[in-house]
């Protein structure tokens, strides 16, 4: 048993949400190169743009991808891409939900739709996502599941507060639901992925902020959205049967200091 | 191309406690994903067990026999491998155990007990960090390998040096990473559940029945996250620690296997 099969997912196949965003896009080409087949589907509509671009990327890497293009804040659509991705891929084995809306600013001037869209889009969401995956997976004996969040999740930064709750909230949602679902067959483990080099994420733009941030990282650079993809794959592959309810930080041992 | 990231083809492997168990079967596991292992333990029968199972897989394997808890042997380790190899790219400080404080009283645990306990599972893994950081940091490359417990993270009743022991694997692992990050070393932890090695304790933890996910870890599993903790797909992964141990750490605080009843 040569090593590399331990991490084949030949046979497998993969849904991802969030597939527009940067971190969705390389779990997608990931999975891909690892042999999974692949369906994207969106966190926002009107992305019919990026997913049929991210779907190239996955034909390079050697599957097809089936494009999903939805809301996943409806319950309908969360639903109907759970059922799709299941019948397309003969059987749902991994959900990665890379759904994600960064939000910053003052708390005292969040009004209540702050609240409730923030919350709803970065942890209603993936809720979502977790129960209408598992109750394909539920059916067809297990499954595994894992949930992108931040490392904000267990500590808090300023301007953000709302942010830090919901992506608190999804590390302890993915705890939970992993003890819950263990004898059931799904496991569930989550992705905290430090701050990004990625288009939308506030560390990298040309201010005071992302320039102080620097210095203090210990490598001194940014996380590549393509990094998280070895803790991905691991945790989604056979290799990690014993492992659930666990989360692994891709930060550049930025949580070691802080 | 992901799949590539995790080969070792080539790679230069230290494994202490490798005579037995976790550190034999990690040492097999990283000879498959293609790395030459050095394999220390203190007893040489069981290092012969452990070389020829890694020579089955094609790659070499250099036996040194290590009492762990010296340091001068420690560094004789790492000598004897740049010897034979030149080069070392990972290091997993596995050795640990030999806990004569179990089983005794706080007021019962001599200073004997708690040093020599000490000594093997924690300074073993300090010895084993400075001795080989000077030549990672020569290489620009290196990854270290810590393996800690669940009993790092949580107390145990009449668990003194273990619990303390293990815990400061944890920070070790932090102070390396942060201290190395620049040199392109990364530094990690791995955090076993329960994985018996005999019928004895097989029954005494009721064959993982406590566990959420049901049953008890096998040796075998603990091998593929060392891979990824040694190879290339793990290079922006530092200072972190990552539990295999079926849920253990995620729930904790309630007994597993039952839940709250349903409250509507």
């Amino acid at each position: 048993m040569p090593t590399p099969n331990d991490f084949s997912l030949q046979g497998k196949g993969a849904l991802i949400v969030g597939a527009e965003h940067a971190v969705g896009r390389a779990a997608a080409v990931t999975l891909a190169e690892a042999g999974a087949k692949i369906v994207i589907a969106s966190q926002e509509p009107g992305t019919d743009k990026q997913l049929k671009e991210v779907a190239k990327l996955v034909s390079s890497a050697g599957a097809k991808a089936v494009v999903r293009v939805q809301s996943a804040a409806l319950r309908a659509d969360a639903s109907a891409t759970a059922d799709l991705a299941a019948k397309e891929l003969g059987g749902l084995h991994i959900l990665v939900n890379a759904l994600d809306a960064s939000a910053y600013g003052p708390a005292e001037a969040a009004d209540d739709t702050a609240f409730d869209k923030i919350i709803e889009s970065n942890l209603k969401t993936v809720w979502m996502s977790c129960q209408e995956g598992a109750r394909v997976m539920l059916r067809a004996g297990g499954g595994v599941i894992v949930n992108i969040t931040s490392v904000l999740a267990e500590r808090g930064v300023p301007n953000a507060a709302l942010y830090c709750a919901a992506k608190g909230a999804v590390l302890n949602l993915t705890r939970a639901l992993a003890l819950e679902w263990a004898r059931k067959g799904i496991r569930l483990n989550a992705i905290q992925a430090g701050w990004l080099d990625d288009e939308s994420s506030p560390a990298n733009k040309d201010n005071e902020f992302s320039k102080t941030l620097r210095k203090y990282l210990p490598d001194n650079r940014l996380v590549k959205p393509e990094e998280l993809g070895g803790a991905l794959l691991y945790l989604v592959s056979p290799a990690a049967g014993f492992v659930t309810g666990e989360s692994i930080a891709v930060d550049g041992a930025l949580r070691a200091r802080v | 191309m992901i799949l590539d990231s995790l080969k070792l083809d080539d790679r230069v492997a230290i494994i202490t406690g490798a005579g037995r168990g976790l550190g034999r079967a990690m040492a097999v596991k990283l000879a498959e994903a293609g790395a030459d292992i050095v394999a220390a333990a203190r007893t040489q029968a069981q290092l012969d067990e452990t070389a020829d199972a890694v020579k089955k897989t094609g790659r070499k394997c250099l036996i040194v026999p290590t009492d762990v808890t010296i340091s001068a042997q420690v560094n004789a380790l790492i000598d004897a491998t740049l010897k034979e190899f030149g080069r070392i790219d990972i290091l997993i400080n596995n050795a640990g155990g030999g806990d004569g404080t179990l089983g005794k009283q706080l007021p019962d645990i001599g200073d004997d007990d708690w040093r020599r306990g000490i000594d093997t599972n924690l300074s073993s893994q300090f010895y084993g960090c400075r001795a080989v950081a000077p030549q990672m940091v020569k290489q620009q490359r290196g990854k270290i390998i810590n393996v800690a417990s669940g009993y790092g993270l949580r107390g145990g009743k009449h668990n003194f040096m273990y619990a303390c022991a293990k815990g400061g694997t944890i920070q070790l692992t932090r102070s390396m990473a942060l201290t190395y990050a620049q040199f392109n070393i990364q530094t990690n932890c791995i955090v076993p559940g329960i994985f018996p090695h005999n019928e004895e304790m097989m029954q005494f933890f009721k064959g993982g029945k406590f566990i959420p996910i049901g049953r008890v870890g096998d040796d075998s599993e603990l091998g593929p996250l060392a891979v990824f903790l040694a190879s290339d797909a793990s290079n922006h992964i530092n200072g972190e620690l990552i539990a295999i141990d079926g849920g253990g750490l995620a729930g904790g605080i309630t007994p597993t296997g039952v839940s709250p009843e349903s409250s509507n």
